[in-house]
């Protein structure tokens, strides 16, 4: 008689048993009630005393953004578990069945180990949907506070940080299969990410392809996201990071299979996810899901600057580090990307922080050519940028729509409630939770 | 024959573990593999399970090696929070094991106390037990086990002897490696003897004597006057 059950089913129930008796997963489950507690408590008491300026005067209301003076701080707490935390659950779970020596009888069960890892993938990313928890908590404690909530900004966030524990997690597998030994698993994923900060230290001192790179780094990513905006290359991107990242970690549990061959296999894989890494990066297709459209122009020059057909090439004469040229970044060029993705952008200097540059003739300015139209300029806000274009175009500037702009959503109100849940209420369930659940499933 | 081992090699970079290793097992049949330490006993069974790549040689077999042969590795602690009676459960889920065997395999191994004890905090007798439930339990038509008696007393040995010997007799064939020449003799039907990764010989005992050239009948005499 046998189980009628599939065996997928059974690894999957195992899989599940083996996070609800691994110590690290309950650490993190822990720690995430403090963490989040500690971030939805400051940013709350930030949030009250920039509302109690009655502050819905110009420049306030993108800071009394919800997204930007709650959940990005709330959330970011979700960053630190996926960096510092998480990769102990996951390497736990893959690098323990090598350790204790049931890999070798569950090979023989004769399932493919694509199947394996991707039961453990499941299984990892429920167990990360728990930890999730306290921050869903944080979002009703701002509801009962009076709150506001825009649904597909806190999605979008929540997406960001999932990706991430996703990409902690491939990268987290593929150490523990390449490794013997889960502390060397450890170091190598610790090492990587701590790598991908070195891309971004580069990025913002060296720009170029480095700056690029940067661009789809776990940080910069989870950024994007912090601001309402989806991306289709970066969400890709991420997602054939984690598939390249499970898929080594399957390669390399085939204890059965030579090195060399293992080797074969991650090789071709590794050119396969580069290459759709490549074809992901021209993907252009962005949403900017933020209730205060912090990524995007107003509507009506989004519509106007969509009339213009013809090529426009800006050539910005601003070093890596100057504040101006981030200015310049976030608060135009990003967003002019998104509308025209065809504009191509130039950044030319001769030194990274560009102060000894500020003598040098040309320092600062910023050239627009629009289909061999040519004009200079040294503003870097959004208007500035704007009005360039539209004189270039020989576009009449949309009216502004006051009416339409982000007023933001004040609210002065202290963080009631949310210490005792997230300091005492949170870390007592999970300890009464983890030794039930310890004890029940052994 | 079930299955036909021909030229199997292994190297651990300059030192080679196996060297052209022959030999066959029959259905049904209690196959010792005997071997001092580190004569690449485990190796094999870890070549033949798939569980190690081999450098060079063929398995010939009717069935594929996943209806063919499980193997059970010697020192391991398989989840080692999860409990025995689980263990099993599992080995009859997902190793599609014969969940009829379950209570007779429990009984004959003397795992009933055990079955809620989580397998980490299991002695090694016990939890040789358990991996031997756990291999009994299987449906493979051969089964592997590595050093099936170690860390058992004298008593248990004997009652697991008796255990194995049971679903010999039901047709399952049984390949045991075996460094303990002595417990090998009293209990396997024939010997594939194994010698700084090489096979010396292969057979009954009486047969291993003729090839030895000696008129002893015992074991340990004919396996050192082969290797």
């Amino acid at each position: 008689m046998r189980s009628r059950r599939p065996p997928f089913l059974w690894l999957l129930n195992k899989e599940c048993r083996e996070l609800i008796v691994s110590r690290a997963w309950w650490v993190l489950l822990l720690a995430m009630g403090p963490l989040v507690g500690v971030s939805f408590i400051s940013a709350v008491r930030t949030y009250g005393e920039v509302s109690g300026l009655n502050g819905t005067s110009a420049g306030v209301g993108e800071a009394l953004s919800p997204l930007i003076g709650v959940w990005a701080p709330t959330f970011s707490a979700c960053e630190l578990a996926a960096v510092f935390l998480l990769p102990f659950v996951a390497i736990r779970l893959v690098a323990g069945d090598r350790q204790s020596g049931a890999l070798k009888l569950e090979l023989q069960q004769g399932m493919s180990t694509f199947a394996r890892i991707t039961a453990k993938g499941i299984v990892l990313l429920a167990g990360w949907a728990v930890a999730m928890l306290p921050p869903v908590i944080a979002i009703v404690l701002w509801k009962s506070y009076g709150g506001t909530v825009y649904a597909p900004e806190v999605f979008t966030l929540a997406v960001g940080h999932l990706l991430n524990a996703g990409l902690t997690i491939g990268l987290a597998a593929a150490m523990s299969s390449f490794t013997e030994h889960p502390s060397t698993a450890a170091i190598l994923t610790l090492s990587v990410t701590v790598g991908t900060w070195i891309v971004n230290f580069f990025g913002a001192v060296q720009g170029g392809w480095w700056e690029r790179a940067a661009g789809y780094t776990p940080a910069a990513m989870v950024a994007e996201f912090q601001h309402g905006l989806l991306r289709l290359d970066t969400s890709l991107v991420a997602v054939l990071l984690i598939v390249a990242g499970l898929g080594l970690s399957a390669i390399w549990m085939r204890l059965g299979m030579t090195p060399a061959r293992r080797t074969y296999e991650s090789i071709a894989l590794c050119g396969a996810a580069a290459v759709g890494i490549a074809a992901c990066t021209l993907l252009t297709p962005s949403w900017d899901l933020s209730e205060s459209r912090a990524n995007s122009f107003p509507e009506a020059d989004e519509m106007a600057l969509r009339q213009i057909h013809a090529p426009l090439a800006i050539e910005a004469h601003l070093a890596p580090e100057d504040p101006r040229r981030l200015d310049l970044e976030h608060h135009a060029l990003s967003k002019l990307r998104r509308v025209i993705p065809a504009a191509q952008v130039r950044y030319v200097s001769s030194t990274s922080i560009g102060l000894f540059e500020q003598t040098r003739a040309g320092y600062g300015e910023i050239w627009y050519n629009l289909g061999g139209k040519k004009s200079m300029s040294r503003m870097t806000t959004a208007e500035g940028v704007l009005e360039e274009i539209y004189g270039l175009a020989g576009i009449k500037p949309p009216v502004e729509n006051d009416e339409k702009e982000f007023r933001g959503h004040p609210l002065a109100v202290p963080a009631a409630g949310a210490g005792p849940i997230f300091y005492a209420a949170w870390p007592g369930l999970v300890l009464v939770c983890g030794m039930f659940a310890r004890r029940r499933f052994r | 024959m079930l299955f036909e081992v021909q030229g199997l090699s292994k190297r651990f970079g300059q030192i080679a573990a196996l060297s052209e290793v022959n030999f066959q097992v029959r259905p049904g049949e209690v196959l010792g593999l005997i071997g001092p330490n580190g004569a690449g006993k485990s190796t094999l069974f870890e070549c033949l399970a798939g569980v190690l790549p081999w450098d060079s040689g063929k398995m010939h077999a009717a069935l594929g090696r996943t209806e063919l042969l499980f193997y059970v590795p010697d020192g391991i602690a398989p989840w080692p929070s999860q409990s025995v009676g689980w263990a099993l459960d599992f080995t009859c889920g997902f190793l599609r094991g014969k969940r009829e065997l379950r209570e007779e395999v429990i009984d004959q191994l003397d795992l009933r106390g055990l079955l809620r004890q989580p397998i980490g905090t299991l002695s090694k007798g016990q939890r040789k037990r358990a991996l031997l439930a756990i291999g009994l339990l299987t449906p493979q038509a051969a089964l592997l086990i590595d050093e099936p008696f170690e860390g058992l007393d004298l008593r248990q040995a004997r009652e697991i002897a008796a255990a194995l010997r049971v679903h010999a007799a039901r047709g399952r064939t049984l390949f045991l490696s075996i460094h303990q020449i002595s417990d090998a003799a009293r209990f396997c039907d024939r010997f594939v003897l194994l010698s700084g990764g090489r096979v010396c010989g292969e057979g009954t005992v009486a047969e291993l004597a003729a090839l030895a050239s000696t008129s002893s009948n015992d074991l340990e005499e004919v396996f050192l006057a082969l290797t």
